[in-house]
């Protein structure tokens, strides 16, 4: 029992520096993951303190600002989220801003035929061989974006039946890559970042609400430096960085 | 990418605070349960394992509603000792222990319940008081049963994700436990080896945990013996 | 008087009880197995709510229905020495003799008494069963009760051990100054033991 407390007293000791306090928390959606933390580590080389990033999916970050925790900036995977944190008033004005875009693709593993029809039931009887592979279309935002833009093109309902729903946008690639769906709807900078899948076919623009990626600070933030790293995120610097992982900047 | 024996480190704090502080809590609702009679104890029983039955994510929201700066916890906090549990690691804890509470009262009920109560009896007639009884021929004899509860209490705590992630999201340094940390892996194409190093350390945790287990059952068990 | 006994409790669908009184020395109640004498020993130490009556032991009255007194049991000055010895598993023969004990001095009389003086560093799972018997009946003892209780002392033991167990009894009532109730269905070994015979179920 003594060794037990004697751990914990020193892990206590030993935990979490207090230095963190100061950097600021930036929550981000989780498809954001190695652009900003790229784009976290330039900041950092540039003399900063490590900005803490916590990636997670949009909804539980927006549920976490909704209820008053104190985070610096919100990077959501849709406009959905970020309206809703805005309307609580939680946005500082004049901070929003759109950070990145990214494009709808569909991937499968090499070897499959490419998405060549581009709508209605061909496109349906395509996708609907095998399971679909997408994020969750009632809550994940990338899911959303698949849902309307199949919808556009007069495919859902024909594929609506074999879609098997992912926790997020990476669960749906692993499904694809594993082989467990032929077919599946990411974004390209999903499809970009993984091995063993390849792009087979890219969804039209118009067929669904441009993707963007808002970025805001938050009102009941706390660190000083928020602001300047949100700055560097939108700056021409910033921006390579998180161009160079796939995203499409202004 | 991410360095393990800070995720290690963190996941033991995490897990060590949640499963002692569940302890007391866990203690006397299972004493409760296993020892009294009264109106609405089916009610007690049932609050008590909801946690076990919702799932995670919801009892993580909750947690959320319950704690935030704006919620009834939360504003005490605030208030009268100027913390706040989001997105720190004090919060991961609590969802760790809410999560852990079914399981160790479960099993702390148990092994209270199968102490014979006749020892108790026989006890009393000695001159000893009932609390003289309970301190003296129950608790020592509910003993193993009430480690081996702890040991799967910090089991849960270790391994605890969808309430931790909801509640208090996936700080790294404070909330980002081995699961966390594994999810986060996942995440990345190409971090597949990273979730083998993760999940490695998860299991080598696991048998310390077990390893200690087994002495502290043995160490309290010398001499028991189940009439 | 010493014992001064009334009493009734339910036990599921039937109601136990007995009463009668009896005196000094020891007082043996026989009766069938299955009537109800556990049940009363039960009632006389405490550990069991009689429905009704009184219960009253050298002149103090540990239970009475009619005014609402309820000695609980560590408060009795009782020795129950119960047919199963319930003796704690968790200790050693000596710290079970001392759990109820005044005065640790008189533990070498009494172990040289019932002959368990050598059982002493021994755990409780590793007794026959009338060494475990003999042991009840001293940890009784030493917490210097003001009467006893022995529950079916001699049940489940072989012809050698009864023989044993037998002459410890007698030891204790020729030595004892306390009042002795004991309960048991063998008629035989009630006329050996007790000073009077009461009939009971």
């Amino acid at each position: 029992m003594r060794f037990v407390l004697s751990l914990l007293a020193l892990l206590l000791i030993a935990g979490p520096a207090a230095a963190q306090e100061r950097a600021p928390l930036v929550l981000a959606a989780a498809s954001m993951q190695e652009a900003l933390t790229d784009a976290a580590d330039a900041w950092t080389r540039a003399g900063h303190e490590r900005p803490r990033l916590s990636f997670a999916a949009s909804s539980a970050l927006a549920r976490q600002i909704a209820a008053g925790g104190r985070a610096d900036l919100f990077i959501s995977a849709d406009s959905d989220w970020m309206d809703d944190v805005a309307k609580r008033g939680l946005v500082v004005a004049g901070t929003r801003a759109v950070l990145v875009r990214n494009q709808l693709v569909v991937v499968s593993r090499p070897g499959l035929p490419r998405v060549v029809a581009t709508k209605g039931a061909a496109l349906g009887k395509l996708l609907s061989g095998g399971a679909l592979a997408m994020a969750d279309p009632d809550s994940v935002p990338a899911g959303k974006y698949g849902r309307e833009a199949l919808t556009r093109l007069g495919a859902w309902n024909v594929v609506a039946p074999r879609v098997v729903r992912a926790e997020n946008v990476r669960a749906a690639l692993a499904l694809v890559e594993r082989g467990a769906a032929p077919y599946g709807i990411v974004y390209a900078t999903d499809a970009r970042a993984a091995t063993g899948v390849r792009v087979a076919g890219v969804f039209p623009p118009r067929s669904h609400a441009p993707i963007v990626y808002p970025i805001a600070r938050l009102t009941a933030g706390e660190s000083p430096a928020a602001e300047g790293f949100r700055r560097f995120l939108l700056s021409r610097a910033g921006q390579a960085i998180l161009a160079r992982r796939g995203f499409t900047t202004r | 990418m991410s360095e393990l024996l800070p995720i290690v480190r963190l996941t033991l704090l995490v897990g060590g605070t949640a499963t002692l502080g569940a302890l007391p809590v866990a203690f006397a609702l299972a004493w409760v349960l296993a020892r009294w009679r009264f109106p609405g104890k089916v009610l007690l029983d049932g609050l008590v394992h909801l946690p076990l039955v919702v799932p995670p994510v919801v009892t993580g929201w909750v947690l959320l509603l319950a704690f935030a700066p704006a919620g009834p916890i939360g504003r005490v906090l605030e208030a009268g000792f100027g913390v706040s549990v989001l997105f720190r690691w004090t919060g991961a804890a609590i969802a760790a222990g809410v999560m852990a509470l079914p399981l160790m009262v479960r099993a702390m009920r148990l092994s209270i319940e199968a102490v014979d109560r006749r020892l108790e009896q026989a006890a009393r007639t000695l001159g000893a008081t009932r609390w003289r009884a309970y301190a003296t021929v129950t608790l020592p004899l509910a003993a193993p049963g009430i480690a081996a509860a702890l040991v799967l209490g910090l089991a849960r705590a270790i391994g605890e994700f969808g309430a931790t992630i909801t509640f208090v999201s996936n700080v790294p340094g404070e909330t980002q436990t081995l699961p966390l940390a594994i999810y986060a892996a996942l995440q990345r194409p190409g971090g597949e080896s990273e979730v083998w190093r993760l999940a490695a350390v998860s299991v080598a945790l696991s048998l310390v945990a077990l390893v200690v287990s087994e002495t502290l059952v043995r160490r309290a068990g010398r001499g028991v013996h189940v009439l | 008087m010493s014992f001064d006994v009334d009493v009734a409790a339910r036990r599921g669908e039937a109601t136990v009880g007995a009463r009668f009184v009896a005196g000094d020395g020891l007082t043996v109640l026989v009766g069938a197995s299955g009537a109800g004498k556990t049940s009363l020993l039960d009632m006389i130490a405490g550990l069991l709510r009689p429905v009704r009556g009184h219960v009253r032991v050298g002149g103090r009255t540990l239970f009475d229905a009619d005014t609402g007194i309820d000695v609980p049991p560590e408060q009795r000055r009782v020795g129950y020495v119960f047919q199963d010895a319930r003796l704690f598993p968790h200790r050693r023969v000596q710290a079970n003799l001392l759990y109820g004990a005044r005065d640790a001095a008189r533990l070498a009389e009494v172990a040289a008494t019932l002959d368990i003086a050598p059982l002493l560093r021994r755990w409780p799972r590793t007794l026959s069963g009338g060494e475990a018997r003999r042991v009840a009946i001293g940890r009784a003892l030493l917490s210097e009760p003001a009467f006893l209780l022995l529950d079916e002392p001699l049940s489940s033991l072989d012809p050698a051990r009864r023989e044993e167990a037998m002459r410890a009894i007698e030891r204790v009532r020729d030595a004892r100054a306390v009042p002795i109730l004991m309960v048991t269905h063998d008629a035989a070994e009630a006329e050996r033991l007790g000073d009077r015979v009461i009939t009971i179920g």
